[in-house]
């Protein structure tokens, strides 16, 4: 009896231990997902909260309201026919067709989750209909429908689906945040939801796409802090560089002779990025990539981003070199690269990206304030300082000229991205950039599905960003 | 010395189950089940629940105890589990036009007097050997019953009808297999129980119900380790188990659905992931501190008084009250070890094993696969989910305990006797006597 009591106590253990990792596991689980899986449209509960407690309102940064609740209890958003339909995706639709607008993200104030118990029997007492909280945003919806409107009359980009993003890189707030096409929330048309460019998608948040040649920032920033005297190496390019039995070439096949990293970076030269990549390793890349964010589980406060992705499997030359001009696998955000080109902006530190400013209770008063937090350092400061001036150069004198705006010193990286959609072969147009100014201190990703040359058709649409902010921030 | 022999062998403890916590207990039901039948119309079943429900808890918790010894703390917490099953299914009735609540406390009266019948046999049965041949012979027939008339419910064949109710021979047998195994392994005999378990585990996969076999034969191979110690042969059970699931992962098509649902329910929630969504979704909606009872919307989720009820409680108690229902089925396993860990005879020490660690894992199984740590596998949640053949079968395991426990105490209290027929003088040390 004395050995078996031995192993009974070491059973009860092995049983305890398993009950008591469940309940961890519930408890760990709740409190990191909870309100990503309370909030999800197909949660009914908080539609038929929305029965008994009348909604807060959603305002942005500048005081406009984008979403509020009329006397008859319906939700109603804001009366300009352009804002209501370029901050759609943000906000969200009643129907819950756009996951996660911060109608429904934000459920737990705007439906008065957060109330003390106090106001809710003080409510009670006084026999009203509870009233959400307001919260207000960080986004300005003038630069949302400036930006739709720049999308949908300029030439290149007009019925062409993509996204932007704006953010200030040194507090990780969300100015804009648009998916293209956009549609009108107050009446949703047969035609939306036919639509082959799904306008419900909010391909800032949800899309992971090869983020082509913005991703040269990562491995410029890899060689920088692996290879020394990688800046004074001598590139050969010939139009394709011969990697096992296939070839990387150059956009348009161009060939740009012998050419140094800063150069390189400059004219975006696919055969140099290749060979630096090769000359890298797939571990010394991806280490770098995941410092910039990529392979980690997202779980910002206020946005829900999909992940990003530096493949891990079937790795051999050739997808090696691919990755080191953003092909092959990798896969971010709009919103993450946008975070790319704020974490060089910020001397290598990420913002995490913020939608909310404030929460309101429905007297006026302000609940909850939020603060700026760092998400992570992506680069050292000196190799960012670095970073910084190629994408200058870029700007400057390289393949982002479309980008510049009189008076501005603005750095960015452009990409044409080789994607497949619906089976046929597309080249998505990127811009990452930002204002080097501190005064200024905003970065912002464009992105054009099948736009072709990011260049040409990607910078303009931040040009146009870029000239807003300059108009409405400067000396504010 | 003697005032310290005194302390261990103090008179042993009659005291039935703390009156203050059974009072709070039945205080806490009573305005419970007072509370959903006041909202909206009345109700009738609510008044007769609120009476009957802490009526029962009396019964098993305070009366019973006076004619044998009992764990008390063990009994307080298997009834609590009950009545709250019984208080979850109740508040969802109303909506879902059922009387689930109704049938759950009558099989909650049966399962106490399954408790006390289970009392008696460990109590007063000596002769066990004819009693287990007949036992095994009879689950054995009782298991197969499902295959020759049984009907097919949610891709498993393990019901049948009898009359107009419905029963879980599985659920039965659980009794009879822990009976088996501690009696055979208790006399180091090797084949009956590996032939009788082996039938068992074959039925029940040809029933296609395997979260009962996974019960089983872990419940099998704990006990194997503890009577014997033998760890080579304990590990060649783990990796014929993990062969086993390998094995299932292929063969079985369910199996396979079951697995990817779980690694991400989301990406099928039009299809096979709805319920392990609706789960999450219920648990996060409930915050820390509940929606509130009888609020929230748990019949979304499917089966969600079965399988799911677990994600109802912390829906409408909140997460803390379900950690807290977690933390009561580990002091439930605690007592249950300590009851094993006293018993005088290997078959009572195993018999109480057995049915704790079957209880513990149970448990484990269902909850886990309710929190998504482990993929979800059909099966009750012990005391408290809807079913009358499971909730019989826990409370029969719960006599199980007690009747050991009440066994040990009977030893206890013999050894106190022994000692203190002896006179004062006679229990000191040679050397003190004058």
């Amino acid at each position: 009896m004395k050995q078996l009591r031995t192993r009974f106590r070491l059973l009860t253990m092995i049983v305890i231990g398993l009950i008591f990792m469940a309940g961890l596991y519930g408890v760990y689980s709740v409190s990191m997902y909870g309100t990503r899986w309370s909030s999800s449209s197909r949660n009914t509960r908080y539609q038929s909260a929305r029965q008994s407690v009348i909604a807060g309102d959603i305002i942005d940064r500048n005081g406009v309201v984008l979403a509020t609740t009329d006397a008859e209890g319906e939700r109603v958003y804001q009366a300009n026919i352009k804002a209501r339909r370029a901050t759609v995706h943000l906000v969200g639709d009643r129907d819950g067709n756009v996951a996660n607008g911060v109608d429904s993200f934000q459920a737990k104030y705007l439906l008065g989750f957060e109330t003390s118990i106090s106001e809710r029997v003080a409510a009670l007492l006084k026999g009203e209909t509870r009233h959400g909280d307001n919260v207000t945003l960080t986004v300005d919806s003038t630069l949302c429908t400036q930006i739709v409107n720049a999308f949908e009359t300029g030439t290149n980009t007009k019925g062409k689906s993509g996204a932007a993003v704006v953010m200030n890189y040194k507090t990780g707030e969300v100015l804009a945040l648009v998916s293209l096409p956009v549609f009108d929330p107050s009446e949703i048309t047969q035609a939306d939801r036919e639509n082959a460019l799904h306008p419900f998608w909010n391909r800032a948040l949800q899309s992971t796409l090869a983020p082509g040649s913005t991703f040269k920032i990562i491995t410029a920033a890899s060689a920088l802090e692996n290879l020394s005297g990688i800046t004074n190496h001598v590139f050969t390019c010939t139009g394709a560089t011969k990697v096992l039995d296939q070839y990387i070439h150059d956009y348009n096949m161009a060939q740009h002779g012998n050419l140094k990293l800063e150069k390189a970076f400059t004219v975006s030269c696919n055969n140099a990025f290749a060979q630096c990549a090769l000359m890298l390793g797939d571990s010394a890349l991806r280490k770098t990539a995941e410092d910039f964010g990529f392979n980690d589980n997202f779980l910002f406060r206020d946005v829900v981003v999909e992940n990003s992705v530096y493949p891990t499997t079937g790795r051999n030359a050739v997808e090696l070199a691919w990755s080191g001009v953003g092909q092959s696998q990798i896969g971010a955000t709009p919103l993450h690269m946008c975070m790319v080109a704020a974490a060089v902006a910020n001397d290598g530190v990420m913002m995490e990206p913020r939608l909310l400013l404030t929460v309101q209770s429905p007297s006026g008063t302000t609940r909850l304030h939020f603060s700026r937090k760092e998400y992570r350092r992506a680069v050292p400061e000196d190799i960012a300082a670095t970073l910084q001036s190629y994408m200058q150069n870029v700007v400057a004198s390289g393949t982002g000229s479309a980008a510049r705006v009189s008076g501005l010193t603005i750095a960015g990286k452009t990409g044409s991205a080789e994607a497949s959609s619906n089976g046929e072969n597309v080249t998505n147009a990127w811009f990452v950039g930002y204002i080097a100014d501190d005064s200024l201190p905003y970065a912002c990703c464009v992105l054009v599905e099948n736009g072709g040359s990011g260049g040409s058709v990607a910078a303009p649409v931040a040009a146009v960003i870029f000239k807003y902010l300059k108009d409405n921030y400067s000396g504010s | 010395m003697s005032a310290k022999r005194r302390r261990t062998l103090r008179p042993p403890s009659r005291r039935r189950p703390d009156r203050r916590l059974v009072s709070a207990m039945m205080l806490f039901f009573f305005s419970a089940f007072l509370l959903i039948a006041l909202k909206g119309e009345l109700r009738w079943q609510g008044f007769a629940l609120a009476v009957a429900v802490p009526a029962l808890i009396y019964i098993a918790t305070l009366w019973l105890p006076r004619f044998f010894p009992a764990d008390k703390l063990l009994l307080a917490i298997a009834n609590f589990l009950c009545a709250l099953g019984v208080l979850v299914l109740y508040s969802t009735d109303l909506e879902a036009g059922t009387s689930r609540g109704l049938q759950q406390a009558i099989s909650y009266g049966i399962g106490i007097a399954a408790m006390l019948f289970c009392i008696l046999l460990v109590r007063y049965v000596r002769r066990w050997k004819l009693l287990i041949n007949i036992i095994a012979l009879g689950a054995a027939g009782l298991l197969v019953l499902p295959l020759a008339i049984g009907t097919e419910l949610n891709g498993a064949t393990n019901w049948i009808r009898i009359g107009g109710t419905s029963l879980q021979p599985s659920e039965v047998v659980k009794i009879a297999l822990l009976l088996v195994l501690s009696y055979s392994m208790s006399r180091r005999q090797f084949w009956p129980w590996l032939i009788f378990t082996g039938f068992c585990l074959g039925i029940l996969m040809l029933q296609k119900d395997l979260g009962t076999a996974l019960i089983y034969y872990i419940t099998t191979l704990f006990l194997f380790f503890a009577s014997t110690g033998n760890l080579p042969l304990t590990g060649l059970g783990i990796a014929g188990g993990v062969g086993a699931a390998v094995l299932g992962y292929h063969e079985f098509s369910h199996v396979k659905v079951r697995v990817a649902i779980w690694q991400n329910p989301w990406m099928y929630y039009e299809s096979t992931g709805y319920q392990i969504v609706q789960i999450l979704m219920a648990i996060s909606s409930g915050g820390l501190f509940g929606v509130g009872l009888g609020l929230g919307a748990p019949r979304v989720i499917p089966v969600y008084y079965t399988d799911c009820i677990f994600a109802v409680i912390c829906e409408q108690f909140g997460i803390i009250f379900g950690i807290l229902v977690l933390v009561m089925y580990a002091i439930l396993i605690l007592r249950g070890a300590s009851i094993a860990a006293s018993a005088r005879h290997s078959f009572y020490g195993l018999l109480a094993m057995g049915a704790t660690t079957l209880l513990g894992i149970q448990t484990f199984v269902i909850i886990g696969g309710v929190l998504k740590l482990i993929p979800l596998t059909g099966v009750t949640m012990p005391f408290v989910s809807y079913g009358g053949t499971s909730l019989v079968s826990c409370m029969g395991l719960i006599g199980l305990l007690q009747g050991v426990a009440s066994l040990n105490q009977d030893d206890v209290e013999y050894d106190y006797e022994i000692s203190h027929s002896l006179t004062e003088e006679e229990r000191l040390p040679r050397a003190d006597r004058i």
